[in-house]
């Protein structure tokens, strides 16, 4: 097999090198497809490279890249989480909620708290009874959505004194000149691709996502690892809940419908392998900054708001496709 | 409240009337999907509390909760009931016709309520009573001319595509736009999908394509005050003149502040008594027109003391 298909990569690239080529460009296709269509929308729209839109759109992504950073690890640990949409609505219809009746100070503890407590079941669910986490986590997004409801009798919740409040530092505050929204999609970024590299905490999590029989046999509890990694998820969900319902000073029922879809694509964009045990942090900022650049610059470009849900769709379907070509070449290459 | 008043009163007045011609009166209802948003949760209650004030009616409340396939399984029950007349919130114009023709033959009078079925469907329906949303469309035109004295670039945040309270809202707005006000230019127009993040995010973007936006007006108040949140955080809120539709508490509090010029008045109180009131007409024998709209008034800061705060 392996010697077949290099052989007929020299029938059609004539040499040896031009295949070198081509393995360099399929393995950073991403970024190579993601710097063209850059140079292309600059063409189209010239404010797409302006320091303003950079700006925005990189504030726009981090609702997406915080959760991102979370469902990640979920991934790397062999599982999925498709409940941090409706996670997301319930904790911001919970803080914005909340934040009137109680304070800011213990809106945001109750809402951690409560947030936490979903992702613990679901980690309790997956982890401690073994059961399919996609179909867990999907149970969850419409158990959640039901929750809301009940909640909020389907009205939808504001904040009465927009700027009055501190609460507004979250979405709508700035450090240095950056915004507080990549602020924290920033940091926690750092801090889990740390854990994720450099702790024997980060290494476990790889072990149990690549191959869990070895992991477990290796002394690894495997149990506590799957149940830790959504509450790494939840967390996640909780500090982007604060960033919209700050941003919004409102929150509706279905605010976060869909995120769960950007969030995989952002990640799978990157190149983490939805097959668990490997990926980065690091490749998922990418992934979340190559979507949102790529919806901005359609925008600009005047192509009304689903034109992006098909550009995002093909981007995935190619993503996921130089994942697998390449995992492909890499074990044929490793056994011949 | 001047509307919601004449309306309860003429309630009473033809529950007086008919309560000796007639027994009382079974209608059914089924809504769309209450609880989704403040709009239909409020619609729910005040048309329960309607029908209790009233006597000689007798309601079965029914959600179909979004889904087609539910709501037409719920006009059959109601047929089943033998109920005096039903009352639908269609879930999906086209879809629902079928169980609307069945309603019809089982001579059941048909009143849709809020948002219209398509054409194909009007001849199994005894009467439409909703708001006009083109004509919604029409007014939010006009004041954006007034506010911009004629001239100026406008854009427009949508609500969710293929709806057609979105789709009629634009139309009225956008024809009537350019007879009224031909220097005024709309220059683009994105869907937001009646989410307020979303209308947030898109204006966004409008802000930094075009350094020169003078109105926006939205579909709804919650996406006009997601774009008055976009514009505030990039200090352009100034200049701006913002027009939406269906009044929600926050639009009504930023007009009060001054942001915000003007916006639609729909009350769902008025929507669910107005479809009450058009299925009792209908019961008693009276001439009814097809097309019932009540009214939904223009609501600026000149005349912001005329009506409450919605409580949605």
């Amino acid at each position: 097999m392996a010697t077949a298909e290099q052989g007929s990569n020299r029938v059609m690239f004539g040499r040896v090198s031009k295949s070198g080529l081509m393995s360099f460009l399929s393995a950073q296709g991403i970024l190579i497809f993601f710097l063209l269509s850059m140079v292309v929308f600059s063409f189209f729209s010239e404010q797409f490279l302006s320091q303003s839109n950079v700006m925005t759109v990189v504030r726009q992504a981090s609702i997406i890249g915080i959760i991102a950073v979370g469902v990640t690890v979920v991934i790397i640990g062999g599982n999925l989480d498709l409940s941090v949409g409706s996670m997301l609505s319930f904790a911001t219809v919970l803080v914005v909620d909340l934040h009137d009746k109680v304070g800011p100070t213990t809106a945001i503890i109750l809402m951690f708290a409560l947030t936490l407590m979903v992702g613990a079941i679901n980690g309790f669910l997956v982890g401690f009874m073994r059961l399919n986490s996609l179909i867990v986590t999907l149970a969850m997004l419409s158990a959640i959505q039901g929750g809301i409801l009940i909640y909020s009798g389907g009205q939808n919740v504001d904040i009465a004194n927009q700027d009055g409040t501190w609460f507004s530092v979250f979405g709508r505050g700035y450090v240095a000149g950056i915004a507080v929204p990549v602020v924290i999609f920033a940091v926690l970024a750092i801090i889990v691709q740390i854990v994720m590299s450099y702790t024997s905490y980060g290494r476990r999590i790889f072990a149990v996502g690549g191959n869990p029989v070895a992991a477990v046999y290796s002394g690894i509890r495997k149990n506590w690892c799957v149940f830790s990694t959504y509450l790494i998820s939840a967390f996640c969900v909780a500090c982007a809940a604060l960033v919209l319902g700050s941003r919004v000073m409102g929150s509706q029922n279905n605010v976060g419908q869909g995120y769960e879809l950007l969030v995989l694509a952002g990640i799978i964009l990157g190149g983490t392998s939805l097959l668990g045990g490997a990926g980065s942090i690091w490749k998922t900022v990418i992934g979340v900054l190559i979507l949102g650049f790529i919806q901005n610059g359609l925008l600009l470009m005047g192509y009304p708001y689903y034109t992006q849900w098909l550009v995002t769709w093909v981007i995935i379907i190619l993503a996921v496709w130089l994942d697998l070509a390449n995992k492909r070449k890499r074990l044929l290459t490793t056994h011949s | 409240m001047f509307k919601k008043t004449t309306l309860a009163a003429s309630i009473l007045m033809l529950s007086a009337t008919t309560a000796s011609a007639d027994g009382p009166y079974k209608i059914g209802i089924t809504q769309n999907n209450v609880g989704v948003d403040s709009y239909q949760t409020t619609y729910e209650s005040a048309f329960e509390k309607a029908a209790e004030a009233n006597d000689n009616v007798e309601v079965v409340i029914l959600d179909a909760g979004g889904d087609v396939a539910r709501q037409i399984g719920q006009v059959n029950n109601l047929i089943q009931q033998r109920v005096d007349a039903i009352i639908i919130w269609p879930t999906n114009g086209q879809a629902v016709i079928p169980a609307l023709r069945q309603a019809h033959r089982a001579g059941i009078p048909v009143i849709v309520t809020n948002s219209k079925i398509a054409e194909a469907g009007m001849e199994f329906i005894a009467a439409f009573s909703g708001p006009d949303n083109v004509q919604q469309g029409v007014s939010s035109a006009e004041m954006m001319c007034d506010a911009l004295g004629g001239e100026g670039q406008i854009v427009q945040v949508a609500g969710q595509p293929g709806y057609t309270t979105a789709m009629e809202r634009s139309q009225g707005f956008e024809e009537r736009l350019a007879e009224v006000c031909p220097g005024v230019e709309l220059v683009e127009t994105q869907p937001a999908d009646w989410n307020r993040e979303k209308a947030q995010r898109v204006m966004e973007n409008f802000l930094t394509k075009y350094n020169d936006i003078d109105g926006v007006y939205a579909g709804d108040d919650n996406m006009g005050v997601g774009a008055l949140n976009a514009a505030k955080g990039a200090e352009r809120a100034e200049g701006i003149i913002f027009i939406g539709a269906t009044n929600f508490a926050v639009g009504y509090e930023a007009i009060e502040r001054g942001e915000y010029y003007g916006s639609i008045y729909q009350s769902p109180v008025d929507d669910a008594e107005a479809a009450l009131q058009t299925a009792l007409d209908i019961l008693a024998g009276k001439e009814v027109p097809k097309m019932n709209f009540f009214e939904t008034p223009k609501i600026t800061a000149a005349n912001i003391g005329e009506f409450e705060k919605p409580v949605f």
